[in-house]
């Protein structure tokens, strides 16, 4: 970032680092109202039945069961978060799809009377036979998840683009590989918690959520309710990564059971109930075909692909569209097909996780890429240099690129992890592997459509001038939004990070935004507020033009200081002084901005998911050792190369990295949510669910190359999401450097690399 | 995830415990550390009426080197303790270490020794390097006491032979011939995971040659076993690479692990192999580490 500017590109504290640190900071769970009630859901122990009869009377008769509620006391309308696919319902009407699928809810005057209340209520089931594995879930004959869907396919996608025949007949060397994936949870550290509090046809709800606009539609939607009538209040929430997205039965009966018992209803899940409810990162089955010609440049593409979406759709259909559609970011081909199918299962539903739709598929063809720069004899590094995707292209499916330095971060990456000196070098046991990611700088189109700008903000300043208030819809869920946009208002300004205020992800007090998703806040609703800053900048200087008698063109602000350009000895007067004067003379300092991205993408079907205004680039490079007799993987260090744009807060950004890259290293080595023959989660906790410790952690370069993006505010674009993507293929890669084995399937456990070496050394397994 | 209804007592006496316990019977269950039975309860896998606390019996919260005996370590010290007891960092670092290992800093500092025994889980960290050891330990009851070798304890997961009137009190590392010990865990991840084997050992090692060995395996079986061929196979013999390596292969005959979400049983074997060879090497050549 330029030194021209005062506020932007430094580390800044925290906005809200004090209240976190100290214990200050109340999170949704932490709330309390008089006459506060405890709301708990009943949910289903089969896989697959049909609900014969519930009887909620030994539950009412509980000392201190204020409501108990079925299907029967709230509406029957489908909701969901992808408008092509509403398919779930506040609590099961005929029949329960996964264990965990909602039943009942009760609310009591304490936490231990629900659990107590939830046993009490009978619920009478005729077991069905369950579909648990996504590659039989469209066999003839397999049960029905869902009787409106066929062959239980959610989603089927068929894109073609170029003449993929035509390239294959031509390319010099075709390989095809096959790689499977894992579900994984996004397990944020604050569990999902909602205080309804319906009131006077008024529905307030505090909500650890993602997006307080996507609740307050959709909620809406479901009660029949004005928008208006609906407000939805984020308080801090400890982080989300796709899994706080969308309304959860959390929102909808804590609503009922609050218009029932006319008190505030508190609902949450626990741990086990937060794996249940998932939607995490989906299975995917991915076969890969790729020609390439003599150089290793790749002519066609045909990526083929199964995913596990679970019981329900949540976000499934633009995840299915993710997987494919970005797999033509980071390297340039001009023949690609896509095939997709997602299917049901009566497992719980997958949705969005960091990366959305993009890191498996990415595991996959990282791999595959290896494959085939081995099979032609060139490094691993050069087939990558030479496929790069660079600036001002467009992709084979119509996604618009800027700003791209993905070559630059290949060679960064080379440069400081030592590639071409241990390439080849490194003693056995030890390898070295590289990848790429890319990912959208905000989604271009909403989830559901409408015509609302993506964001806008609003500042107020204080009748004094000694302090500016940021109205955002933004969502801080922990990566730092709330500190960004106020440093980029008040660089906008030229006033003072330190004296700006922020009233964030209200509806009802703050303008729109659609929220903490696909990476979008910085170069969006940033956007938007360096508008709304710019907006107060311009009558701050004509107001300060009066009083210095200058002319408004000649003064500037920076800092809070208002100085004359061209008359560097002329007096100044501060921000205050000019704040104080405007409202004394013409009332509230305000300054509006709003920002709506330009039309973006083709016109096939499901050209818009994953358009953007603009995309991240990086390049990862990991060195692991291996145990050659145990196959434990010890990722010892990784070199992380982005290239997201100019930097509004360079320690923020760092943050990010590591954060991803923390993600990526568990789903690569570690995680997996596992299920019994019957459905259930057999590690629903975290002693079961292995998320890596600080122990576990490699040594992390976090470093950035030089990058200009057009479309957002002073040059940014995304980092939260891009470096999780590479990850997962650049440790198979490193794995594969190291022993000579390939790991065809996600986590890359110490059991499989051990199997893999054993079936190696016995010569069952060409690589 | 709440916790059942129950009774709570916390007698002042060993002897009132062990009196509670009798007069509860079945239905009382000992509340040491907390870790795993209150985790158990919450989950609804154990309800039991009853929850009888030690947390008064101090004098169980002991770790000292009694003369003629050897290092005492009472029941409820806990995983910690062990980790930072300065007796057992001089004499049997081993112990400290597999201590060290164990699940998370917030559960060693709560978790206690006599709840990771009793609770008889088959990976269970402490029961290995104890039992190569060769611990013992005190159960005491209201009709007295008995003192046994700690590998007699286990007779199946999270079963053992303590009667429902007693509780265990100490366990005792004799002074040793032995000339190293130690103990391999191989977990998933550095911290917070269970043992997917341990492998624990120790060794005497006179001028070039073994004059006893005994290695002694967790989550191999269901209970913690001797790997006793192997440790024949050992006796007498001279140390080279290869006699390790077999006493690896052999230990792996023996044991009879499961396959479960940590590892097949397959993979279980052949860790046995190698970290037995591994944890032997230690023992050999860098003493009770």
């Amino acid at each position: 970032m330029s030194k021209d500017y005062a506020v932007i590109g430094k580390n800044v504290p925290k906005i809200d680092g004090r209240e976190k640190a100290t214990g200050a900071a109340k999170y949704a769970g932490d709330l309390k109202f008089p006459n506060m009630l405890f709301g708990k859901i009943l949910t289903s122990p089969h896989a697959h039945a049909k609900i014969l009869s519930i009887d909620t009377s030994e539950a009412e008769k509980l000392p201190g069961v204020k409501a108990v509620i079925t299907h029967k006391d709230v509406p029957a309308l489908k909701y969901g978060i992808s408008p092509a696919r509403w398919d779930e319902n506040i609590f099961c009407i005929d029949k329960v799809r996964f264990v965990g699928d909602k039943v009942a809810a009760v609310a009591c005057i304490d936490e231990e009377t629900c659990y107590k209340a939830l046993k009490l209520i009978k619920v009478e089931y005729e077991v069905l036979p369950a579909v648990l594995d996504a590659l039989h879930a469209m066999d003839e004959g397999a049960p029905q998840v869902h009787d409106e869907y066929p062959r239980n396919i959610n989603t089927e996608i068929h894109q073609n683009f170029g003449d993929l025949d035509k390239a294959m007949a031509e390319a010099h060397y075709i390989r095809k590989d096959y790689f499977v994936g894992q579900r994984t949870y996004q397990s944020p550290i604050e569990p999902h918690s909602a205080v309804s509090i319906w009131k006077d046809n008024k529905l307030t709800i505090y909500s650890s959520t993602q997006s307080p606009h996507y609740f307050q539609y959709y909620i809406a939607r479901e009660f029949g309710l004005k928008m208006g009538d609906v407000r939805i209040i984020k308080p801090f929430v400890g982080g989300g990564f796709g899994g706080k997205l969308e309304p959860t039965g959390l929102e909808f009966a804590g609503s009922v059971l609050s218009k029932l018992t006319g008190r505030p209803v508190r609902t949450f899940y626990d741990r086990h109930e937060m794996f249940a409810h998932n939607r995490g990162r989906h299975k995917v089955y991915m076969e890969l075909t790729t020609g390439v010609d003599k150089e290793g440049k790749i002519l066609g593409v045909h990526a083929n692909f199964v995913s596990d979406g679970g019981a329900y759709t949540s976000l499934g259909v633009a995840t299915s569209y993710y997987a494919g559609g970005l797999l033509t970011l980071t390297y340039e081909f001009e023949n690609y097909k896509f095939d997709m199918i997602r299917v049901y299962t009566n497992l719980p539903a997958c949705g969005a996780q960091r990366g959305h739709g993009a890191p498996q598929p990415k595991y996959a063809f990282e791999s595959h890429l290896d494959n085939i720069a081995k099979d032609l004899g060139i490094d691993p590094l050069e087939i990558r240099l030479r496929n790069a995707r660079q600036p001002n292209t467009v992709t084979i499916n119509d996604f618009g690129i800027n700003s791209c330095e993905l070559t630059a971060c290949l060679e960064k990456a080379a440069d400081i992890s030592g590639w071409r000196e241990k390439k080849g070098n490194l003693p056995k046991g030890r390898g070295i592997g590289i990848a790429t990611g890319s990912f959208v700088s905000g989604a271009g189109y909403p989830i559901y459509r409408n015509d609302l700008p993506q964001s806008a903000a609003m500042i107020k300043v204080h009748e004094d001038g000694t302090a500016a208030t940021l109205y955002t819809g933004a969502v801080d869920i922990g990566q730092g939004s709330d500190t960004a946009l106020c440093q980029m208002a008040a660089e906008a300004m030229g006033y003072r990070y330190e004296n700006m205020k922020i009233i964030a992800a209200d509806t009802e007090t703050t303008p729109h935004d659609f929220g903490a998703y696909s990476s979008r806040q910085t170069l969006m609703s940033g956007s938007a507020c360096k508008q709304a800053g710019e907006e107060i900048k311009k009558q701050i200087l004509d107001i300060a033009s009066t009083i210095m008698s200058l002319p408004p063109d000649d003064l500037d602000c920076r800092l809070g200081i208002i100085f004359s350009k061209s008359r560097p000895t002329a007096k100044t007067i501060t921000f205050e002084e000019a704040a104080r004067r405007f409202f004394v003379l013409r009332g509230p300092l305000l300054g509006r901005g709003v920002y709506h991205v330009p039309r973006l993408g083709g016109t096939f079907k499901g050209a818009a998911v994953a358009t953007s205004p603009a995309y991240s680039f990086c390049a990862q490079i990991s060195e692991v050792q291996i145990d050659e007799e145990t196959g434990e993987v010890d990722v010892c260090e990784v070199w992380d190369v982005h290239d997201c744009g100019q930097v509004i807060n360079p320690m923020q950004l760092h943050g990010q990295v590591h954060g991803a890259l923390y993600m990526g290293v568990g789903e690569a080595i570690w995680e997996e949510v596992l299920f019994d023959d019957q459905g259930k989660i057999l590690n629903p906790n975290l002693g079961g669910y292995m998320l890596p410790t600080a122990l576990d952690m490699p040594i992390v370069h976090s470093e950035l190359v030089e990058s200009y993006e057009p479309a957002g505010p002073w040059g940014v674009k995304e980092v939260g999401e891009g470096a999780t993507n590479p990850t997962m293929g650049c440790f198979n890669n490193a794995i594969y450097d190291a022993m000579g084995v390939r790991i065809d399937s996600l986590p890359l456990t110490y059991e499989k690399v051990w199997r893999a070496m054993k079936e190696k050394r016995e010569g069952k397994k060409e690589v | 995830m709440y916790l059942p209804d129950f009774d709570y007592y916390a007698p002042d006496s060993l002897a009132e415990t062990c009196e509670a316990l009798e007069r509860f019977g079945a239905k009382a269950k000992v509340l040491s550390g907390g870790t795993d039975i209150i985790a158990k309860m919450k989950s609804g896998l154990l309800s039991p009426g009853v929850l009888i606390s030690l947390k008064k019996l101090e004098d169980l919260k002991k770790i000292d080197y009694v003369s003629g005996k050897g290092v005492v370590i009472g029941a409820l010290s806990t995983h910690n303790d062990l980790v930072n007891s300065k007796i057992l960092n001089d004499k049997y670092l081993s112990v400290s270490e597999a201590a060290h290992n164990m699940a998370s800093n917030q559960i060693r500092n709560i978790g206690t020794v006599g709840g990771n025994l009793c609770n008889a889980v088959p990976s269970a960290d402490l029961p290995p390097i104890l039992i190569a050891l060769g611990a013992t330990i005190k159960l005491v009851g209201t009709k007295g006491e008995r003192v046994m070798l700690l590998e007699d304890l286990f007779t199946g997961p999270m079963k053992t032979v303590i009667a429902e009137n007693e509780i265990l009190t100490e366990i005792v590392i004799p002074d040793q011939l032995s000339t190293g010990s130690n103990y391999i865990k191989f977990g998933l991840r550095r911290s917070g995971a269970l043992a997917v084997v341990g492998i624990a050992v120790a060794v005497t090692v006179n001028g070039g040659t073994i004059t006893e060995a005994k290695i002694a395996i967790g989550a191999a079986a269901p209970t913690p076993i001797r790997a006793r061929e192997a440790e024949k196979f050992l006796q007498g013999k001279t140390i080279s690479d290869d006699l390790l390596a077999e006493a690896g292969v052999i230990a792996s005959g023996e044991s009879k692990p499961i396959s479960d979400i940590r590892g097949s049983a397959e993979y279980r074997r052949d860790l046995i192999r190698v970290l037995t060879r591994r944890a032997l090497h230690k023992a050999i050549n860098e003493g009770h580490v």
